[in-house]
């Protein structure tokens, strides 16, 4: 009761902040429209008739769709967030209460998922209405473990991005290291072409690291192009693996960071 | 009794970046940082009871916002040891933040887009604040406060006073037993700095909290303290009660005098004492401590006098005193 009651209160007052700044709202839900609309749009031209690595038009629509969604719902702004509480001196009340301020983070993550994968959601289900490409079949079962490798996916660039903003605590360029990471990710996760596209050295060297497991896995696995048991199974097994590294990481740099702590500010 | 709040050997040194200006001084630091040590805060040592408003004086930079924040568990002391109601700060958990209030002059708490009543439901929530105690507690604040006609204003719209209020409303739902409030009059105007006092009083009576408060306004200090703790460049000058450390500090005391007709100018009064000020028919003369009553007995003997009042200097002109000259070679 007294979480829900929390969390309730957080996201409500998450979503009252929203309701001030409507148009910045707008701008972000379009930016995020944007970006796998233009990778599409590039796609669908070099794919032409036939097929590039195995994907035809529709299955680039399929996927960059799943992509817009799958974004929305596991993107984390946190880093920017902790940024500024930690050098603005804004750390020092959400300290003196008795939450931990990753809560905060989360109950703002879910206020702005709720909010900007249920309007792609909608613009999805109506172009899907008149474009057939983009439909996905009704399978229960695939989309039962969509939503764990999205929750999964989730949990992981939640604890990425906190733990990058906790970096403020030594630097004042986390946020810059974030701007890094999601560079990076736009090749390696995924963003802007699936991964089978990749030179192999490049599709590689991005297995071995967490970012395809933090977008192109769970899209993968919406569009049907991950399949088969055993694939699957290793799949969730690299998310359980790096979510669990980066939980690893957010406690030490949480512990470490706390002790070095300035409380800057009044 | 056991004390409220106890710090022993208390100290916290930050190592600092150093930086030459301009951009080679940059890339130096780029490639061979240096730094420096900032004792913030060295070697203190106090006690508050339960129940007492203690003020922490002292000018900027001298550790007074440090220590309140390392008593509060937001930053880890290099050395010593904290005990704040039988917890240790940085350890007690949620536990511990229950049992405190920390109101930091310039970071607000208040959400600022919404209304304040939006920060004092979120805190129901936080502090898991039973509805009927909400209610009762909430009133009583908006009463004492006089926040009836802010309550569905945003914050961002509230005069900073206003928002002062509401702040200290947030911080004291849950009614923590112990306060810990930095500058909470800055930048206030008179009436709303009276405002402040006048609740943190009635507050104090009502449930008994015990207060550290830091401000650069004396009156704050004399309104509100029994006693003080003086503190300059990290280290604890004085522990004690503002009269106690005036009379061990002042060497002067004050002579107010109202003059009758006859005396127009001041060197009449210049062979008692320095005069301080000279206005027809008012004029004050600064004496040595010990000769006050003496002084003021000759001065009624030798002049027309409608009214006479001996005080002690101004407090600002004692602290003053006290950072500048330290206090034991003043004693």
């Amino acid at each position: 009761m007294t979480w829900r009651r929390r969390y309730g209160a957080l996201i409500r007052n998450a979503w009252l902040v929203d309701l001030q700044y409507r148009a910045s709202i707008v701008l972000w839900i379009i930016w995020g429209v944007m970006e796998p609309t233009i990778a599409l749009g590039i796609w669908w031209t070099i794919a032409g008739d036939g097929a590039v690595g195995g994907y035809a038009r529709a299955d680039f629509a399929r996927y960059f769709f799943a992509l817009m969604l799958v974004n929305q719902l596991t993107i984390a702004w946190d880093s920017w967030y902790l940024d500024g509480w930690i050098r603005g001196g804004e750390l020092n009340y959400r300290l003196a209460r008795p939450l931990h301020p990753a809560h905060e983070a989360v109950a703002e993550n879910l206020a702005y998922k709720a909010r900007s994968a249920g309007t792609i959601l909608v613009v999805w289900l109506l172009v899907a209405l008149v474009w057939p490409a983009v439909r996905l079949p009704l399978e229960p079962g695939r989309w039962a473990l969509t939503a764990l490798a999205v929750l999964l996916a989730a949990a992981m660039r939640f604890f990425i991005s906190f733990t990058t903003g906790l970096l403020a605590f030594w630097t004042t360029r986390a946020t810059a290291i974030m701007e890094l990471h999601g560079g990076v990710s736009l090749f390696l996760a995924g963003r802007i072409a699936p991964l089978a596209l990749l030179p192999p050295v490049v599709g590689n060297v991005a297995g071995l690291l967490w970012f395809p497991y933090m977008l192109a896995f769970p899209v993968e696995l919406l569009t049907g192009a991950a399949h088969g048991p055993r694939a699957l199974l290793a799949r969730f097994a690299g998310q359980v693996v790096w979510l669990a590294v980066w939980v690893g990481a957010y406690r030490l740099a949480w512990s470490r960071g706390l002790r070095r702590y300035g409380a800057v500010g009044g | 009794m056991s004390s409220a709040i106890a710090a022993d050997g208390l100290s916290k040194t930050f190592r600092v970046k150093v930086r030459d200006s301009g951009v080679a001084g940059a890339l130096r630091a780029l490639v061979r940082p240096r730094y420096r040590d900032v004792h913030a805060v060295r070697d203190v040592t106090f006690r508050i009871d339960p129940g007492e408003i203690v003020a922490f004086l002292g000018p900027n930079g001298a550790g007074k916002t440090t220590t309140l924040k390392m008593l509060a568990g937001l930053l880890y002391p290099t050395t010593g040891r904290v005990e704040v109601t039988g917890f240790v700060p940085w350890t007690g958990g949620p536990d511990f933040k229950r049992r405190i209030a920390l109101v930091l002059g310039n970071r607000q708490q208040l959400v600022w887009d919404l209304p304040p009543e939006e920060t004092f439901q979120l805190n129901r929530a936080i502090y898991d604040i039973p509805d009927a105690a909400y209610r009762e507690r909430l009133a009583e604040l908006v009463a004492l406060l006089e926040l009836g006609d802010v309550m569905q204003k945003p914050v961002r719209q509230l005069s900073l006073g206003e928002r002062m209020k509401c702040e200290l409303a947030a911080a004291l739902l849950h009614h923590p037993p112990i306060l810990f409030l930095d500058e909470p009059t800055l930048g206030l105007d008179v009436t709303a700095q009276e405002a402040i006092r006048r609740f943190l009083t009635q507050y104090r009576e009502r449930h008994g909290a015990t207060v550290l408060l830091t401000s650069h306004y004396m009156q704050d200090v004399t309104a509100l303290a029994s006693r003080v703790l003086i503190i300059n460049r990290g280290r604890l000058l004085y522990d004690g009660a503002l009269a106690a450390l005036v009379a061990r500090i002042a060497r002067t005391k004050r002579i107010e005098l109202v003059l009758g007709d006859g005396v127009t100018t001041g060197e009449a009064l210049a062979t008692f004492g320095a005069v301080k000020s000279f206005r027809f028919p008012n004029a004050v003369l600064e004496v040595p401590r010990d000769e006050a009553a003496a002084t003021s007995a000759r001065l009624l003997a030798a002049l027309p006098i409608a009214d006479l009042s001996i005080q002690d200097p101004p407090i600002e002109d004692v602290i003053r005193q006290a950072f500048t000259h330290g206090i034991e070679e003043d004693a």
